[in-house]
């Protein structure tokens, strides 16, 4: 095992659980080391939007107190964790990073979180993120835009900006996230993070405040594989609560991730390679980690998504259609922000208007249009089966691979503001993480270098439904090669 | 497929949702830019290909058995309301 840390908010969330198991030391102290750092940073960062260091140091204690009455304490034992804010939290608020859920409290747990807690995870806070999980920058937070732990004058990515930032800045060991579009992906390689979309059905959305159903799943975000790995296993499985949640889920075996790449094949598409804007550190980037992994043993055999460049064009009719309806229910009558405005309907429309930002506004309006008569074949109808060609595309693509590799992103983080005014041009930073979302396929973004400004760069491994283990194999096969994941941002060096 | 202020307008009002006046221009703009984007899926051939709703499609069911069971958070459900008459939510007038 290795020597205790001079800082609990360093260490992995292995280490962390092993060593509150084994009495070497208290949730409580790894709590309090965890929330220093916080304490430091986080307003800087604008990474939180509830923090509760009360709630986090007593649920620390009563991990502590289970282990000296004699209780057998779970794979997360005292690991310090940040929720994304559309996570529904019982009694804590839930925002969506919205003004129009500002003072919610949810009246329950979301699945993934009462998972956590018999897990023996430490609940630190809230994360900041788009409005509703919309948006690649979390500049559309209606209380105030996240920034990147390497780079302050940078966004973090999003939506789950907060998260990704929170876990590079060591706020917090763990993070969860959730990812519609790449919502987990693009934020955690903006910030030299792990971060996992699970396959679609293997995590239960029980209590995350939906956007678009058919593509929304929660995903960890952690500073290693082995890491990221153990919170998927916490959280992944069959829950009744959600019917799209499948059986099949089953936990990452931990010892198989140590197995290496010999005898696997990684997929190549080099058509979605070929186009331009995908800057040239990110390019030399992915040669040298299909360099790395093919001297680790990988065999590389070339493929092709044919359709993936209509991706962005489906999703933005697929997801704004399915949000048009799933936000529907802020009315201002059960639950938020009510406007006082004469009549029902004319209370709805100022309720949201006042309450939604203007993504979230943009949003509705499309997928409204799209739904609307006369345009529904047109849009909707057409983008969900362009939607079944990305699906075969990849499925043929993993017939005769066991991953894909591919970026994340085509550049590495930008500026506070480069993008706001420009809503087609942010929606295209997502033009590699979308053809997964759409697919349904697990997909993973694992820390891979860094450009020439000292920014980090991620790349993408997508594989089989239900096959994440593969994935976190090859990124822990990778992360033997190269220090990119280990490397800190030096906002997380000051004081330590 | 032109998008202008009226288009604006006439789906706002579907949305149940008020988008200023000063807003309206902007707002088309940026709709028309995203539709003029999406336009590409025009041009692909799609016939005899069937929609996706969800990938889970064709996965056996996962459904719970349908029984009632008790539901006991309405208090703390109905303490979220911004205006509540005992066990029900107040609105503003209907009609």
């Amino acid at each position: 095992m290795t020597p205790a840390p001079a800082d609990w908010a360093e260490a992995s969330a292995e280490q962390i659980a092993e060593s509150v198991r084994g009495g070497k030391v208290s949730a409580e102290e790894v709590t309090r080391a965890t929330l220093a750092r916080a304490d430091r940073t986080a307003s800087r960062l604008a990474t939180f939007l509830h923090r509760m260091p009360e709630e986090a140091l007593a649920s620390a204690r009563g991990i502590d107190e289970g282990r000296s009455r004699g209780t057998t304490l779970g794979p997360l034992a005292g690991v310090p964790i940040a929720l994304k804010d559309n996570i529904c939290t019982r009694g804590i608020p839930t925002t969506c990073g919205s003004r129009i859920l500002e003072g919610y409290h949810p009246p329950y747990d979301a699945h993934v979180v009462e998972r956590l807690r018999a897990a023996g995870a430490v609940v630190v806070g809230k994360t900041n993120c788009d409005e509703f999980a919309m948006g690649s920058s979390t500049e559309n937070s209606a209380y105030a835009p996240t920034r990147n732990p390497w780079d302050l004058a940078r966004v973090p990515g999003g939506s789950s900006g907060g998260s990704a930032a929170a876990v590079a800045a060591r706020e917090a060991t763990l993070a969860l996230g959730s990812d519609t579009g790449g919502s987990v992906r693009q934020p955690a390689a903006f910030c030299g993070v792990y971060g996992l979309k699970p396959t679609y059905g293997a995590v239960s959305r029980y209590g995350l405040v939906a956007f678009a159903s058919s593509l929304d799943q929660i995903g960890p975000f952690a500073r290693t594989a082995r890491d990221t790995a153990l919170l998927f296993n916490a959280i992944c499985g069959r829950d009744p609560r959600d019917m799209t949640s499948r059986p099949e889920a089953s936990p990452v075996r931990l010892e198989a991730l140590e197995e290496g790449v010999k005898g696997l094949t990684i997929g190549i598409p080099r058509d979605i390679l070929s186009g331009e804007g995908i800057a040239p550190a990110i390019r030399a980037c992915f040669e040298r980690a299909v360099a790395a992994l093919t001297r680790s043993g990988a065999s590389l055999r070339d493929v092709t998504l044919p359709h993936a460049k209509h991706a962005i064009a489906t999703y933005y009719l697929v997801a704004t259609a399915e949000a048009s309806s799933n936000l529907a229910r802020y009315d201002g009558v059960r639950y938020g922000l009510r406007a006082k405005d004469g009549n029902l309907t004319t209370m709805y429309e100022a309720t949201r208007g006042a309450g939604f930002g203007r993504e979230v506004k943009r949003r509705i309006l499309l997928g409204t249009y799209a739904l609307s008569a006369g345009y529904y074949d047109a849009y909707y109808l057409r983008a969900q089966k362009v939607r079944t060609l990305i699906r075969r595309d990849f499925s043929e693509a993993l017939e005769k691979t066991d991953a894909l590799l591919f970026p994340v992103t085509p550049t590495t983080a930008f500026g506070i503001g480069e993008k706001v005014d420009d809503p087609l041009s942010m929606y295209l930073n997502d033009i590699f993480s979308v053809p997964a979302s759409l697919a349904g396929v697990p997909a993973l973004s694992f820390p891979a270098g860094f450009d020439e400004a000292g920014l980090p760069i991620g790349l993408q491994l997508a594989g089989r439904p239900f096959q994440e283990e593969t994935l976190l194999r090859v990124a822990r096969a990778y992360e033997a090669t190269d220090d990119a994941a280990a490397r800190r941002p030096a906002i997380a060096k000051e004081g330590s | 497929m032109p998008i202008d202020v009226t288009t604006v307008r006439k789906i706002a009002a579907l949305a149940r949702l008020r988008v200023e006046t000063s807003e309206e221009e902007r707002m088309a703009r940026e709709l028309a830019a995203i539709l003029t984007y999406v336009e590409q899926l025009q041009a692909l051939d799609l016939e005899g290909i069937d929609p996706t709703s969800q990938v889970t499609e064709g996965a056996p069911p996962a459904l719970r058995p349908d029984e009632a069971r008790p539901c006991e958070v309405r208090d703390d459900a109905l303490s979220a309301a911004p205006d509540r008459d005992g066990d029900y939510f107040r609105v503003p007038q209907v009609v």
